[in-house]
């Protein structure tokens, strides 16, 4: 499932998750599409680009977290629309980007309420395949040791790892991260990093991350779309997307790129 | 793990505060009653047909009694409206509910003039409808203005809540002006908000709305705790935001209309009380709306003990003391929440 994925594209097999003629609008000003966009069963798929490009509307949109203005997205061939909240959260599960919430529950009362999606009004105490569904999640993010701490006293880091735990609990195949190292330090940006690709080999997740850290994407996506105003500029492996010319045009500055094999890497110049 | 059940960390102290404010709750409904103005000599109070039996009886039960509910539903829709708007200030009476259920009230009292007989209500449904109607629609006007296509905004909320309530103190005293003087003078004392007024049959009505009230906000344990989390991840996570807006708002209005209609707009008690009890019972709504229940009953109950005593013979109403309480609370969780 993964194997072939790795190439990435949309060659072969329905799309797990389609967007078709999408387009979003706000106060009378279109602020996304329309584009059209494959995501395959089994890939990582990198957002990027500058910000104001639509990089969170369109993650919002493919969650179903919005309601297109036009065209759709399908899910597995059926659209979003037509799916219940509480079954899409079963399918795609979504980490926001990191806010300044105070959230008074601890690590694993957090975790827990992924399992939302399964649990029932009068349902008193969770089942056991709820735990199961925490203790792996918690395993997943290495946080078991944070599990009794309260979320409002751990590191940026931390509680990133937290809310991407509550999302793995949620047990959806595909995983919507929005900006998930925005505020971390190299360390924590590190090992959000290593986890995604994880996540993908273990637990046979499909990915979809937005970021304008090009080096990150670099790292995770086994594919990067680049978004400008709205709309899709370019898309390819990161070898082919991470070049100076395609890079100058969508973020309007001049870059370096140091080849590395398919995970280049990405430098701003100052100079001309 | 010890103590710990499954899954939502250390549930020991909750557990302790429950059963404390249990404790707490039985203790006054016991000693409530026996206290007050008038001293009681508990051996007569248990003899049919003396005074004492008659105060104890009919007068300071269904009064303490009334109490308990009241509070204990002021205080669930208190942490009901501060977890779904994820705003410490927000409660019935800052929201407008309290200000709109006493407008219908007083509308249904000077319509229904004719047939109102002086000391008790009749007509309690009439009021009770109206009161419930009242309550409805002043918090869907407040959230439906607050309302944004990004989710509730709560500045604005507070705001519109403010405006309502405002517009709906003009409304009763626009028909206090209306109404003649014994009118004018029993709406202007149930403004104040008191217990005096309770026989068993409004206790009954009370206490039957306010657990069905609360017994909905339970069920809504998983939604309210996601919201602590913020809109976005629990609608990520399958909360349909309007239903749990709708229910919300349906479960505080059904007690809030029902017990404004007997006892008058009681301030603050849904602010107080969901704060001082989240220090002892944690965050989690499976704990924190039981405690709030009893809690919010014994503090109100409470409020009233010192209401009726401390000024005796006379007695204050209990919503005047409340608000003395309230206002210094408010400011000093304005000035927390600064910092």
């Amino acid at each position: 499932m993964t194997a072939g994925a790795e190439a990435g594209g949309t060659a072969g097999g329905a799309p797990l998750l389609a967007a078709r003629g999408l387009g979003w609008h706000a106060g009378g000003r279109r602020i996304l599409g329309p584009l059209d966009l494959d995501v395959a069963r089994g890939e990582s798929l990198a957002v990027v680009g500058p910000n104001g490009a639509g990089k969170t509307t369109l993650l919002r949109l493919l969650a179903g977290l919005l309601r297109p203005s036009e065209g759709e997205v399908r899910l597995a061939g059926r659209a979003l629309a037509g799916h219940s909240r509480k079954a899409l959260a079963r399918r795609i599960a979504y980490v926001p980007q990191l806010r300044p919430i105070r959230v008074p529950l601890t690590v694993e009362a957090v975790v827990l309420l992924g399992r939302y999606p399964y649990l029932r009004a009068f349902q008193l105490a969770p089942g056991p395949r709820d735990l199961e569904a925490v203790a792996e999640a918690l395993r997943l993010a290495e946080i078991e040791h944070l599990r009794r701490r309260p979320v409002e006293e751990l590191s940026g880091g931390e509680r990133q790892s937290v809310y991407i735990a509550a999302a793995l609990a949620q047990e959806a195949e595909i995983l919507v991260l929005d900006e998930p190292t925005t505020h971390l330090d190299p360390r924590h940006e590190r090992e959000v990093a290593a986890l995604l690709p994880r996540l993908r080999r273990e637990a046979g997740r499909t990915v979809v991350t937005a970021t304008h850290d090009l080096n990150f994407a670099s790292l995770t996506a086994s594919r990067i779309v680049a978004l400008k105003a709205g709309v899709v500029l370019a898309a390819g492996r990161p070898a082919e997307l991470l070049e100076p010319t395609t890079l100058e045009t969508l973020f309007e500055a001049p870059f370096e790129v140091v080849r590395g094999g398919e995970r280049p890497v990405t430098l701003l110049r100052l100079g001309p | 793990m010890n103590d710990a059940g499954p899954g939502l960390g250390d549930r020991s102290r909750p557990r302790w505060t429950l059963a404390v404010l249990a404790l707490l709750w039985l203790a006054t409904l016991a000693g409530a009653p026996l206290l007050g103005s008038h001293g009681l000599d508990l051996g007569r109070a248990f003899e049919a047909g003396t005074t004492e039996a008659t105060i104890l009886w009919q007068l300071r039960l269904p009064r303490v009694l009334l109490a308990l509910a009241a509070g204990g539903a002021l205080a669930v829709a208190g942490l009901a409206f501060q977890t779904l708007f994820r705003n410490p200030l927000a409660e019935p009476y800052t929201l407008g509910v309290a200000g709109g259920a006493a407008l219908g009230a007083v509308l249904a009292l000077h319509l229904s003039a004719g047939a109102v007989a002086a000391g008790s209500l009749p007509g309690f449904t009439l009021v009770a409808a109206a009161s419930f109607a009242g309550a409805l629609a002043a918090s869907a006007l407040v959230v439906g203005l607050a309302l944004r296509p990004g989710g509730i905004e709560t500045g604005t909320l507070l705001l519109a809540g403010i405006a309502v309530s405002f517009s709906c103190s003009a409304l009763i005293l626009f028909l206090q002006y209306l109404a003649d003087f014994t009118q004018t003078y029993r709406i202007v004392r149930w403004m104040m908000g008191g217990l005096a007024v309770a026989g068993y049959r409004d206790v009954g009505w009370v206490a039957a709305w306010v657990l069905a009230g609360t017994a909905l906000v339970l069920a809504l344990r998983w939604d309210l705790n996601l919201l602590l989390t913020g809109e976005e991840l629990a609608a990520s996570r399958g909360v349909d935001l309007s239903r749990v807006r709708l229910l919300v708002l349906g479960a505080a209005s059904v007690m809030v209309g029902a017990l404004v209609a007997v006892t008058g707009p009681i301030g603050f008690v849904g602010l107080i009380v969901p704060h001082m009890l989240r220090r002892w019972a944690g965050s989690d709504h499976l704990f924190l709306v039981p405690a709030c229940l009893l809690g919010g009953g014994a503090f109100l109950a409470l409020c009233d003990l010192v209401a009726r005593t401390i000024m005796a013979p006379a007695e204050l109403p209990v919503g005047v003391l409340t608000a003395l309480l309230g206002g210094p609370f408010f400011l000093w969780l304005l000035l927390v929440r600064r910092r």
